[in-house]
């Protein structure tokens, strides 16, 4: 019975350590974002108006959940991690990517954090891997936040990490035993493919055209699983890189942008006529 | 009480009411006002009125009786059978009773009740309740109309009202007059058991206020309507026995019954509905969940053992027969983005859809009897879609959605080639105990005769809507003989021809395999007290 018992804990132990030499980590940061097709914001505050918005899980950071999902269903053997910087009701947000399928969660919730701008966003996140995650294997990112906006914090945190970054990615393949990872990018020209060494970063600009949902049971389930909340007292961080304080930017003033009237319109009811005057303006200016 | 006084209303001049002349202004004009979403042909109309209030209702009304031309009475017209299509005479459309007017807490009945007037649509009436403001209320409103909004506002619970006719552009009196249902009904019952007070204008111009729980019939099965010069005329109620299914077929009848439920569901043919007063509900958070079952039959199964376990309460079960998921797996080959779901597994041979309370916060949910069910009838809860997120029950609504309007564009297509083709949708329900019973029946029809045909709605009314999509005039007419053999079958189980789209003037032939040419008589007889000059809805629901 004892020999039994030794001998099970002995394969725990080893399947353990052996998982730890080949469980790739994938590190999933996530951020909550009201829903908004149509951006208000309060003029005198300059702050976006939240209020009767639902909050959401930002769509780019549901292409990078999906991204790891498929990675882990394709190559086996990965434990997903969802992380979120946010106040405590951004754990809705982890719960949608633990029901998606993601394994554990982690919500850094603190007064301290607020008022963070992207580089003190970026900052706390990468010291919360640095202290609780350890090793990992690849972090992905959205490419955006659809409130911020900036598609800063993916870059940074890359940077402050020192690991290489991909951004943009539309679909990507691990490749060198698993040592590397290729993703095909949009750039303006059209598609790129690049090749990073893990670990490192990618950021995510394209998921399913049709958003997934999950199950009932993964629905269920999901509330089971680790959602763990951390404050600054759990990084290893100095009080004044956080927050307001860790801020290198302030944002002075929020407007929309002036809309400029500035085209001109050929009436193209004559086609022939049209032609002829838009050959004209293009001469004129020197294009043709 | 039996006696009810009817009052006159502030008279207006007739001159003055905004009025369309001629059938060629309204054809080319307010052609929309001649059809509702029935399609039905019209016969024409030589007036189209826009009353904004009771006076002019009145005016109208008395005018056309003076001139023996008879009114039909226009609400949104999202309705099917034809209701508010004219046959000639005056069109009357309420559009411009679009007010709220009042939200106050019954303690006595322990509600909210809003009232407002007839052509407010049901989407107003529940973004208003549930966004908690009512247009208008703050500035018009009485004193105490204000301290009742202040109260409401205040009040952490959210509300909504039930009734969810699937056209939500549907208008109050529209609903109230076809007593309209919708999956909820499922839980909440039909709009009757929401309605609290109505206002009706009768053909003579003048207006009963009937509050619910005031005036029920004598023991004879009596009604007396006093009116302002105090002429009595007395009302003798049918004495048919109402289907124990939700119906929409005939008017309302039982033993000492409230007179406001004669009026509702009668589909307008004995007086305008001004004004309604309705109830409201404690709204809770969903989740929808579309389960996936291996089979109808199964889906059938799970069916009556949710409705049996007490302890899971579903908002409303629908629907998806097997035939029916293929038709949305075609959909979704052709166009994702329409049904906007992922791709419907293979294994789905059929599907209930149902809403239940879900607090996502909580950690111990307990959903193991839901669990059993599901497992007994050869699925897991793995073998499912849920969502909870505002955006994802829009989503799952719309899921819903697509299945008819896929249906109706495959139908527009080919009638492209026969035009004479339409859908041939049934509008059946039966008592509970005879779902399987009736289930089984349609199943074997419909493969017999080898039509294309899907299955879907509103199964926990045992509402079940057979369409048959025929592909030539021969299977159209095979399949309205199987669509009149359905009715008389749901009849002999007790059931019913119309669940919720009524009776208007395209379901009339059904009408006699439900009623007896004596029970027939006495509705007659209720309208003829009621309108002695036929002047209300001509062609609806009764052939007089
Ligand atoms: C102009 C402007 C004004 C702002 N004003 C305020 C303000 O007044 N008050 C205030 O509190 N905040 C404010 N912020 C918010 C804050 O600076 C940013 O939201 C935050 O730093 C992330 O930047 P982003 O939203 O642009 O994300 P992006 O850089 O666009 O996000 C890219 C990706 O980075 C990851 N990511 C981003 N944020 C997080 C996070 N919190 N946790 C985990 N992963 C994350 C996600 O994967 C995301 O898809 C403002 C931001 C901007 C740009
Ligand atoms: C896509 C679709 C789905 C639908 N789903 C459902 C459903 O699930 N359940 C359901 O019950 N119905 C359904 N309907 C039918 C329709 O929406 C309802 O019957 C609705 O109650 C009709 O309201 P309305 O204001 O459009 O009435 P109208 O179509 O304008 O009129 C209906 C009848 O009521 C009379 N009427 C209208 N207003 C008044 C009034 N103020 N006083 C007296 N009589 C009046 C008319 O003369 C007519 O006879 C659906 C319709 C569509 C197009």
């Amino acid at each position: 019975m004892i020999a039994d018992r030794y001998n099970k804990i002995s394969v725990n132990l080893r399947r353990s350590v052996a998982e730890k030499l080949v469980k790739m980590k994938i590190l999933i940061c996530v951020k909550q974002v009201p829903e908004i097709t149509d951006v208000k914001i309060n003029p005198e505050t300059g702050t976006l108006i939240r209020e009767g918005v639902d909050s959401i899980l930002n769509p780019f950071c549901e292409y990078a959940v999906e991204m790891g999902l498929e990675l882990e269903r394709h190559y086996g053997d990965i434990e997903t991690v969802a992380i979120s910087m946010g106040p405590p009701q951004a754990s809705s947000a982890l719960i949608r990517c633990l029901e998606m399928g993601v394994d554990r969660a982690t919500l850094l919730a603190d007064m301290r954090f607020a008022g963070s701008d992207t580089w003190a966003t970026a900052f706390t996140l990468a010291q919360a891997i640095r202290a609780m995650e350890g090793d990992f294997d690849l972090i992905l990112v959205g490419k955006q936040a659809i409130d911020g906006d900036t598609a800063q914090v993916g870059p940074e945190l890359s940077e402050i990490l020192g690991i290489p970054q991909i951004m943009y990615a539309v679909s990507v393949e691990l490749t060198g035993n698993k040592k590397k990872i290729r993703a095909k990018r949009e750039i303006e020209t059209g598609n790129e493919i690049m090749e990073i060494k893990l670990p490192g970063l990618v950021s995510l600009s394209k998921g399913p055209m049709i958003r997934s949902v999950s199950s009932f049971k993964e629905i269920l389930d999901a509330r089971k699983k680790e959602l763990r909340v951390a404050t600054a007292s759990d990084l290893n961080i100095d009080e004044n890189e956080l927050g307001l304080g860790g801020s290198l930017t302030q944002v002075v003033k929020i407007f929309p942008p002036q809309v400029k009237k500035t085209g001109k319109l050929v009436d193209g009811s004559e086609p022939q006529g049209a032609a002829k005057k838009l050959i004209g303006f293009l001469r004129e200016r020197k294009f043709v | 009480m039996h006696e009810i006084i009817s009052e006159i209303v502030d008279s207006v001049d007739f001159k003055g009411i905004r009025c369309i002349k001629g059938y060629n202004e309204i054809a080319r004009d307010y052609s929309s006002y001649l059809c509702d979403e029935s399609k039905l042909a019209h016969q024409g109309a030589q007036y189209l009125f826009f009353p904004a209030n009771e006076g002019e209702l009145s005016a109208i009304f008395q005018e056309m009786a003076k001139r023996d031309v008879k009114i039909t009475i226009s609400g949104a017209r999202t309705g099917l059978v034809g209701g508010a299509v004219p046959y000639g005479g005056a069109i009357v459309s309420l559009e411009k009773f679009d007010k709220i007017l009042g939200l106050r807490y019954d303690n006595r009945l322990k509600e909210w009740l809003v009232k407002a007037e007839c052509g407010v649509t049901i989407r107003d009436l529940n973004n208003w309740a549930m966004k908690k403001v009512f247009p208008g209320l703050s500035e018009g409103g009485s004193a105490e109309t204000k301290a009742f909004l202040e109260r409401y506002k205040e009040s952490k619970t959210t509300y909504f009202y039930p009734p969810d006719p699937t056209e939500m552009g549907a208008a109050l009196g529209g609903t109230v007059s076809t007593n309209a249902s919708g999956a909820r009904t499922y839980r909440y019952g039909p709009t009757r058991n929401w309605v609290r007070c109505i206002r009706v204008m009768l053909a003579s111009g003048e207006v009963l206020e009937i509050p619910r729980g005031k005036c029920f019939a004598t023991p004879a099965g009596e009604f007396t309507i006093i009116d302002s010069k105090g002429n009595e005329t007395g009302v003798k109620i049918p004495r048919h026995t109402m289907p124990s299914t939700k119906n929409a077929a005939g008017i309302f009848s039982a033993p000492n019954m409230d007179l406001i439920d004669l009026f509702i569901g009668s589909e307008g043919i004995f007086g305008a509905i001004t004004e309604v007063e309705i109830a409201l509900q404690k709204w809770h958070n969903p989740v929808s969940i579309v389960q996936f079952l291996p089979s109808d039959d199964k889906a059938i199964d799970s069916v009556v053992a949710l409705r049996k376990e007490k302890s899971i309460r579903p908002e409303f079960i629908e629907f998806y027969s097997s035939h029916a998921l293929d038709l949305l797996r075609n959909k979704q080959d052709e166009d994702p983005k329409v049904v906007g779901m992922p791709p419907i597994p293979d294994y789905a041979k059929s599907a209930v859809f149902f809403d239940l309370r879900f607090d996502p916060e909580s950690k111990d949910n307990d959903y193991s009897k839901l669990e059993e069910i599901v497992c007994t009838c050869g699925s897991t809860l793995a073998k499912s879609w849920a969502g909870y997120e505002q955006r994802d029950l829009e989503r799952f609504k719309n899921f819903r959605h697509v299945l008819p309007e896929t249906v109706n564009s495959i139908i527009a297509e080919r009638k492209k080639k026969i035009p004479e083709l339409y859908k041939l949708g049934t509008d059946l329900a039966v008592p509970d105990q005879a779902l399987e019973k009736i289930w089984a029946f349609y199943k074997s029809k419909l493969e017999k005769a080898g039509l294309e045909w899907v299955a879907f709605g509103h199964i926990g009314n045992n509402h079940i809507h057979i369409n048959i999509i025929p592909r030539s005039l021969e299977e159209m007419k095979e399949g309205l003989s199987i669509y009149r053999e359905f009715a008389k079958k749901a009849v002999s189980l007790g059931g019913t021809i119309s669940a919720e789209h009524g009776i208007g003037k395209i379901k009339k032939e059904f009408f006699s395999i439900m009623f007896s040419d004596k029970e027939l008589k006495e509705m007659k007889a209720v309208k003829i007290a009621l309108d002695p000059g036929l002047i209300l809805n001509p062609g609806n629901m009764l052939n007089i």
